[in-house]
């Protein structure tokens, strides 16, 4: 696969603003690659081309500013009529570790794919039977709240 | 043809047939155990421990729908019940399509899990004690029956279970529930101790007590408050200093069996994983208790099936208990036919007998209610297969809008609301306990997952749509309303020759239906709900689906969903005749002095509790009566 522009930084660049996490945070659950991986693998080599190259022209436009790449997105990424669909693919992968088959089957695609899930770290929680958070912390307020709003370090 | 001549013969590894093997072989008696679950889920050794549960692990992980049994095996030959197979039943086509035969005119909603451990393995652990009033539900309400002894009787034995499966609990928060609403003293009495110190309540729990609390419901012109307890729990916490008991032994002097008192210097240890008595020893927050806790600080019954004395316990695994073999003359019970698959998945087995001088059946109520009909035993009273029930559960979810719970966070659920598990209203519809659900809408909605498919679905994305998932995600409340099944004769297992799994076994055919007496309570369970959820402040997001919902039902032109709670209870009823139930007090069966039934399926009435912790306190109760026997 010789795509220059579906490369693992464009990947997370796009990523990153399809799933509103920072690039730190989706570095941070190793799954970049396999993600990748999983969409050339399951995508039309079309879709993925078209795709890629639709999403670096937002990236790299000229006076952008993040409403402006936000309307480019929603209009020309997000449509279900775009690139299969694949925008909301990649976000549902993100955010559930699942590739979505079509409308009622979709797959989770390893075991680490289901522990990184970040719809578990937008609810500032964990997922279940992974990354436990320690005894007793059910009893106080997530230490990712904590950290965000220091009138309320003692979690009460 | 097995040669050997055991004192008992016990079928099934889960936490009746466990607690069983574990007190008789410590007892000096020849048991064998067969289990019809894989080889290699009964592993105690370290390693094949370790390996075999990883296994399960990342099956759950890689599961899309994590249902109880998710991680675990469904084995062709020795088929589990899935909640996955749940559908609507059309008037005169019975369901065939999963292990169960459903009849209906609605189906059956629980599951369990055959195989090494049993359904303990995806249990949730809570282990609250029956009532007082639960024992003789005939004689205060007029409804059920009555059991053979009372809460009193079973105390002893309720204790024994406690350490068995080491139960952190706060006695102070229930006591003072049992005192107040019931007047009832020493419900726990003033000596008692729990092994371990409370779970920690969650920080959902918080927030809600603080919102409704003392709060009144009305209910049919009755007014109720609002009272919280804490749920004892099986999982391991914090040791508590003032626990004294070390173990449980057979005294053949006393004939009884008793408490091994803990050297002054001991503290409580709480019992780790199977693999490593180092880990588990704490609840470390894993939020998935069912369908699998990753590191065993939730009690299963391959722990205490550990603390057998091997020596005298002989396991026999891929073995399908299908027949017991009565003698025509005496009526004991000379042998129990059992299959050996080998592959599990192709149907071929070996037809082989086991012998002992006692028989035990702990295969679950399912079970071991089929293994009776197939056998044409202890069904004199015809009550085999008869009053099966579960707690019916009717959900009520909404959002939180007056403040962030932050759920999916700890043990399913560490508080209950005890206000109607028990009162005059039991004459009229059922009772429920309504236990705070600390998992979102994990159960009624699948979410996270389903909000973000929602969300994608309409469109959004970045950082809209993480900022419209915390909020959403971290206000969700799930209550239940887990309303106590009255028994009901019509409800109930039977078997069909045209109905045979690949091995030749009976499959299940079920009967199943909710009384008037059940609908009344959904009626009333959802209006408080409704008033509960109006006095704290949540937005209520309840839908019951007509078409889709398996057990959707209608009450005065309203419908009701209601799902099952995996507790499966009642189809071989102990009680004080053999003409109107299949076993007596320490339940053996009426029929065969030497078949003792253990499990749910004894229980002649249901109550508010989950039922593992009574059905083990009877374990021990009947564990105790067959030493009796094998020793006079």
């Amino acid at each position: 696969m010789s795509n220059p522009d579906a490369s693992p930084p464009q990947f997370l660049k796009i990523s990153s603003l399809l799933t509103g996490f920072t690039e730190t945070e989706l570095i941070g659950t190793g799954m970049l690659d396999s993600y990748l991986n999983t969409i050339l693998k399951n995508s039309a080599k079309e879709d993925v081309k078209y795709f890629f190259e639709n999403a670096k022209e937002i990236l790299d436009e000229p006076n952008q500013t993040e409403e402006s790449i936000a309307i480019s997105t929603r209009k020309q990424l997000m449509p279900d009529s775009s690139y299969g669909g694949l925008a909301k693919k990649i976000i549902i992968l993100w955010y559930t570790g699942s590739w979505k088959v079509n409308e009622n089957s979709s797959k989770i695609i390893s075991p680490a794919s289901y522990k990184q899930g970040l719809m578990w770290d937008a609810g500032h929680t964990h997922p279940p039977g992974a990354k436990q958070p320690g005894f007793g912390s059910w009893a106080k307020l997530p230490i990712s709240v904590m950290i965000n709003d220091k009138s309320k370090t003692n979690g009460n | 043809m097995e040669i050997k001549n055991y004192d008992v013969v016990i079928i099934g590894s889960g936490i009746a047939g466990s607690i069983t093997a574990n007190i008789l072989t410590n007892a000096g008696k020849k048991v064998l155990l067969l289990e019809a679950g894989l080889n290699a889920g009964i592993a105690l050794d370290a390693e094949n421990a370790y390996k075999t549960y990883q296994g399960y692990l990342n099956t759950f992980y890689e599961n899309s729908i994590k249902v109880p049994n998710s991680p675990y095996p469904n084995i062709e030959d020795a088929p589990s019940i899935d909640v996955l197979d749940l559908k609507q039943i059309e008037p005169g086509k019975p369901d065939t399509k999963g292990y169960l035969v459903q009849m209906g005119p609605i189906p059956f909603a629980s599951d369990c899990l055959r195989g090494a451990g049993g359904t303990t393995l995806h249990w949730l652990g809570t282990t609250l004690r029956m009532l007082p009033n639960d024992f003789k539900m005939k004689k205060t309400y007029g409804i059920g029956v009555d059991w053979p002894f009372s809460y009193n009787d079973l105390k002893p034995y309720y204790e024994m279970a406690e350490h068995e499966i080491g139960v952190a609990g706060n006695k102070e928060s229930m006591e003072k529930w049992v005192k107040g609403q019931l007047k009832v003293d020493n419900y726990y009495g003033s000596k008692y101790q729990f092994p371990m110190e409370e779970i920690p309540p969650s920080y959902m729990d918080k927030v809600l007590i603080s919102e409704m609390e003392g709060k009144e419901i009305v209910l049919n012109g009755v007014s109720h408050k609002i009272e919280t307890v804490t749920t004892p729990q099986g999982r391991n916490s914090t040791p508590n200093s003032k626990y004294s008991k070390a173990g449980i032994r057979w005294n053949p002097g006393s004939k009884k069996l008793e408490f091994i008192d803990a050297d002054f210097r001991d503290k409580y240890e709480p019992v780790g994983s199977v693999w490593d008595p180092y880990s588990g020893q704490r609840c470390e927050g894993n939020a998935s208790c069912v369908p699998i806790c990753p590191v065993q600080a939730k009690y299963n019954a391959l722990k205490t099936l550990k603390k057998a004395d091997h020596g005298n316990l002989t396991i026999k695994t891929q073995a399908v208990a299908s027949k017991l073999i009565i003698n025509s003359i005496s009526n004991w019970i000379e042998g129990v036919e059992y299959k050996t698959y080998q592959e599990g998945h192709n149907g071929k087995y070996d037809l082989q007998t086991a012998k002992g001088t006692i028989y035990v059946l702990a295969a679950s109520a399912i079970e071991n209610a089929k293994i009776l009909l197939a056998s044409g035993a202890a069904n004199s009273s015809d009550q085999v297969g008869r009053n099966l029930m579960d707690h019916m559960t009717v959900l009520s979810w909404g959002l939180n809008k007056k403040e962030r719970v932050y759920p999916f966070r700890g043990p399913g659920s560490t508080t209950n609301i005890a206000t109607f598990r028990d009162g005059d209203f039991r004459k009229e519809h059922a009772a429920w306990i309504s236990p705070l659900d600390n998992w979102g809408w994990g159960w009624p909605a699948f979410s996270p997952g389903s909000d973000v498919n929602d969300a994608v679905t309409q469109g959004m994305f970045g950082k809209e749509l993480r900022s419209f998932l915390e909020d959403r995600i971290t206000r969700q409340v799930l209550v239940h309303a887990e309303c106590e099944q009255a028994p009901d004769p019509e409800c109930r297992v039977t078997i069909d020759p045209a109905y045979l799994d690949q091995l030749g076994n009976y499959r299940p055919v079920i009967h199943y239906r909710a009384t008037e007496y059940m609908l009344k309570a959904f009626e009333a369970g959802r209006e408080f709900v409704t008033q509960l959820f109006d006095k704290a402040g949540i937005e209520d997001y309840t839908v019951y689906n007509p078409e889709k919902d398996a057990d959707y039902v209608t009450y005065k032109g309203k419908g009701y969903s209601f799902e099952g709670a995996g507790h499966i209870v009642g189809t071989h009823r102990m009680g004080k005749t053999k003409e109107d139930s299949v076993v007596n007090e320490n339940m053996r069966t009426w029929d065969h002095d030497n078949l003792f039934l253990v499990g749910c399926g004894n229980m002649p009435t249901l109550g508010t509790s989950n039922p593992t912790l009574t059905m083990a306190a009877l374990t021990f109760k009947a564990a105790e009566a067959i030493l009796n026997q094998l020793e006079n």
